[in-house]
């Protein structure tokens, strides 16, 4: 049987986020298949309710990318994203998911390596640390 | 009524099908829901080869578009104007991004790449009936008057440029100095109050005893800096210290400075670091300099923590230096401070020498502009951010480097942080033509991708209110949160941090993107 393939989301915001994206796939970077982009205007607007579902929904790592703090498009936005990315972090380990499955990245529109790294840093913890509760999900 | 949807394949040239396989995913786009037309063309960012497409669509009263072509920034403009040509709303063309995010990073993996355009398409195909028709609105501005508080440096340069785009200027002077300026000088007058948004603000000046009320569409702050004295242990033993303005403004009335003469780069040197002051530098060396080229016998010291004199300013320390100028750097532990025994002599630790140098001094001059003191007021008038240090906080350094995050409100000058002359007129030039700019337009554009509040919903607990950087969500009649939509953003911050989830982003809801991650999620690739 062929190894199993982890899956691993990323909300990127729309600005800085994307354009990190981009930048790395035109420069040639090549990415671990498995990672799935869902664009979103902004970190700040990821709400709790998208990182839990996400896992609810088969993933193994979720991350979430955004503009670098001081240098936000929406001024504060990937600070209230980096707050929501720590309370749900909070409520993984209370219902005992690994916390580190879930993680928030930070990258200048400008910067080629910090999504490739950031997808790969998800991957090996997706594969590390295996599904989900340890065997097959319901 | 059924969605019509419009599928618009992008070749990307040939790079498409060098990795994907096309004929399955023309087949999987045709056989899905509401797709009523399936297009491939070559380049869409190219007008021509889209025009089949466009053609397409009005034929076919396509009310919705997909299409997968490369990054949406680069393309959106030029496609969205083609689609609202065929009478397709611009918020219902949705970009997927099929180059960069699945042909250029997964070159040596074809089968999982397709996996992966497949699914990416499934969940493209879901949002796209999601998501709701907007309109964007517009508002006539009431009057063309840029309001430019402070009427110095900044404030004139300000005004210049933006009478060169046919607007009014209105300059606020707090002092009862004359100057001229193109436009009308207000003397002794202050902004106290102010309501409206952006394009249609009602100011209210306190001009001399009256307060009058003043229609703008733009305001550009242009305070400057504020006063200080010296502080800190230095401050006991020196009473004499003067402000480098100051000290400028003797030295070109041809008074002869006293003695020796020591530069220090904050009031107080003992205290915090202060932010880079480039302000301190410029100004520093280019007076130094003049000092000691009018009096060559004068001894000069300048003692600093940090060195930031950027630019070609570099050139001028390497004159300053060749003049005789000397330069010593302290770190935190070896502060300037008075020599108990010699009131004369100032003790201070070489950094890069490690010695203790005693400088026998005649004058202490230093070299800082505190924020404004009217910052605050004028801050809470316009509802703008401050920094922590009390000056205006500007928006994104990128996309907003003169204004603030209000539109409309714009900022420049040492109003922002300490700047040299040239710096805060160059400011103040681009703050007045960034007015002038957005008065000519005559007409403000609000609307689209914002955010509505579910009233029924809002516990009014002014959550929203305290995170939106730009001021859009308000306590409204029924004493439930309104938003502003002149003023809104639409970055959805109220929206994630809403405790009763009583706010809602146009086309990026909760479901829509769940149901896009659940769709992804699905795929095995």
């Amino acid at each position: 049987m062929a190894e199993r393939r982890p899956k691993v989301i990323g909300f990127c915001c729309e600005k800085h986020g994307m354009d990190a994206a981009v930048l790395s796939a035109r420069s040639g970077k090549q990415l671990d298949a498995s990672v799935r982009i869902v664009q979103v205007p902004c970190t700040g607007r990821v709400d709790g309710i998208h990182l839990l579902k996400a896992f609810e929904d088969g993933a193994d790592a979720v991350f979430v990318l955004g503009c670098l703090e001081k240098n936000c498009y929406y001024d504060t936005g990937s600070i209230e994203g980096r707050k929501r990315v720590g309370y749900v972090k909070q409520m993984l380990t209370e219902v005992g998911i690994e916390k580190e499955r879930l993680e928030m990245f930070n990258s200048a529109s400008s910067n080629a390596w910090a999504f490739p790294d950031a997808v790969s840093k998800m991957v090996d913890i997706a594969k590390k640390l295996g599904p989900i509760g340890g065997g097959e999900r319901q | 009524m059924k969605a019509k949807v419009q599928v618009v394949l992008c070749r990307c040239c040939t790079e498409m099908p060098a990795l994907l396989n096309m004929e399955r995913l023309q087949k999987l786009a045709a056989e899905s829901n509401n797709v009523v037309s399936v297009m491939t063309v070559d380049a869409a960012c190219d007008g021509k080869n889209l025009a089949p497409a466009i053609n397409e669509a009005k034929e076919k009263e396509i009310d919705r578009a997909v299409v997968f072509a490369c990054h949406k920034k680069d393309i959106s403009p030029a496609i969205v104007k083609a689609y609202r040509r065929a009478g397709v709303n611009e918020f219902l063309v949705e970009f997927v991004n099929m180059r960069e995010e699945v042909v250029l990073p997964h070159m040596s993996e074809p089968e999982r790449a397709q996996a992966k355009a497949e699914t990416k398409m499934k969940a493209a195909l879901i949002r796209s009936i999601m998501l709701a028709p907007l309109e964007r609105q517009t508002e006539e501005m009431k009057t063309r008057n840029v309001v430019i508080i402070g009427a110095g440096v900044a404030g004139q340069a300000a005004a210049h440029e933006a009478s060169k785009a046919g607007v009014h200027t209105i300059l606020l002077e707090k002092t009862g100095k004359s100057l001229k300026a193109p436009g009308i000088i207000m003397t002794n007058a202050q902004l106290v109050g102010a309501s409206g948004y952006g394009g249609n603000l009602q100011l209210k000046i306190k001009a001399g005893e009256k307060i009058e009320n003043l229609g703008a569409a733009a305001v550009v702050i242009a305070t400057g800096g504020g006063w200080t004295t010296l502080k800190g242990p230095l401050a006991k033993s020196v009473k004499d210290a003067v402000p480098l303005y100051k000290f400028y403004e003797q030295m070109q009335t041809g008074s002869v400075p006293k003695g020796p003469i020591v530069v220090v780069d904050t009031p107080d040197p003992a205290g915090k670091t202060m932010k880079v002051q480039d302000y301190a530098w410029d100004d520093t060396l280019e007076t130094t300099i003049e000092l000691k080229k009018k009096h060559p016998e004068t001894q000069i010291f300048v003692i600093f923590q940090e060195m930031r004199a950027f630019g070609l300013s570099e050139l001028a320390y390497k004159e300053a230096a060749e003049l005789g100028i000397k330069f010593v750097r302290y770190d935190k532990g070896g502060a300037p401070k008075v020599d108990p025994k010699n009131p004369g002599v100032l003790m201070v630790k070489d950094f890069a020498q490690g010695e203790l140098l005693n400088i026998r001094f005649g004058t202490l001059v230093f070299a800082s502009i505190p924020p404004n003191e009217d910052n605050k007021a004028i801050a809470e008038a316009l509802r703008i951010p401050m920094t922590m240090d009390g000056a205006t906080r500007r928006g994104s350094i990128q996309r907003w480097p003169v204004s603030t995050p209000r539109s409309g409100v714009f900022v420049c000058g040492s109003a922002l942080f300490p700047k040299s002359r040239d710096v805060a007129k160059a400011e103040g030039a681009a703050a007045g033509a960034m007015a002038g700019e957005f008065v000519k337009r005559g007409r403000i554009e609000f609307g689209g991708i914002v955010a509505l509040v579910t009233q029924e919903k809002c516990s009014a607990c002014l959550t929203c209110i305290r995170t939106c950087p730009y001021e859009a969500p308000f306590i409204g009649t029924a004493s439930k949160v309104e938003i502003r939509v002149q003023a809104c953003q639409g970055c959805g911050m109220c929206v994630g941090i809403c405790p009763s989830k009583a706010i809602e982003l146009h086309n990026y809801t909760d479901d829509q993107i769940a149901e896009e991650a659940r769709v992804l999620l699905g795929g095995d690739f």
